[in-house]
């Protein structure tokens, strides 16, 4: 979760939001939330789990 | 954790946003997450005399409640945390505002160089719970 509040810190054009899955079920569903962490980069589901930050950076900026 | 907020290099407002909640998912307890996260949000404040707590009823910008935006020297920088942050998840909101708190973003070099190439804006979303 952290390295991306720090990606939304660094850059002007990146928002970084945790939502907590079980108080917002009817979003979870929709994003198909079985695991988390869940990314989810502009509405759209990517992966689960935590990775390095040269591999995260390297996956929400494909 | 007074240590980490007594480190900070600027001053982090938690903006804490209330309003209508969404039904949890069934096995979440009787618990009232607007007034918890007042309250975690205030207690953190406490910690640290450069965080400051803020609480608003249903503010532009905010699409769920309750919800909590990490502002560094209260500009909205992007950063929010929806839902409450309870067990292991305080851990990210303690993070999100130690982060805040710096004057220098924390990201590699090859990072901030990629980050710098972004030409839209970029929404990142983070599904977790509490373990």
């Amino acid at each position: 979760m952290l390295l991306a509040f720090r990606c939304a810190l660094a850059s002007e054009r990146v928002t970084a939001t945790a939502i907590e899955a079980n108080e917002f079920p009817r979003l979870s569903q929709e994003m198909g939330v079985f695991a988390v962490p869940r990314i989810v980069v502009d509405g759209e589901p990517r992966w689960d789990g935590a990775v390095p930050e040269p591999e995260f950076l390297r996956r929400v900026l494909a | 954790m007074r240590e980490w907020f007594a480190g900070l290099e600027r001053s982090v407002e938690l903006l804490v946003a209330v309003g209508p909640e969404e039904t949890p998912r069934a096995g979440t307890g009787d618990v009232d997450f607007g007034a918890e996260m007042v309250r975690v949000c205030e207690e953190l404040a406490e910690l640290g005399e450069h965080v400051t707590c803020r609480v608003e009823d249903e503010p532009e910008g905010f699409p769920r409640f309750p919800a909590v935006s990490i502002r560094p020297e209260a500009r909205d920088a992007g950063v929010r945390y929806d839902g409450l942050p309870w067990g292991y998840e305080l851990g990210s909101l303690v993070g999100a505002v130690v982060e805040a708190g710096r004057a220098e973003p924390t990201l590699r070099p090859e990072s901030l160089e990629a980050l710098g190439t972004l030409e839209n804006d970029l929404a990142l979303d983070v599904f977790v719970t509490p373990t």
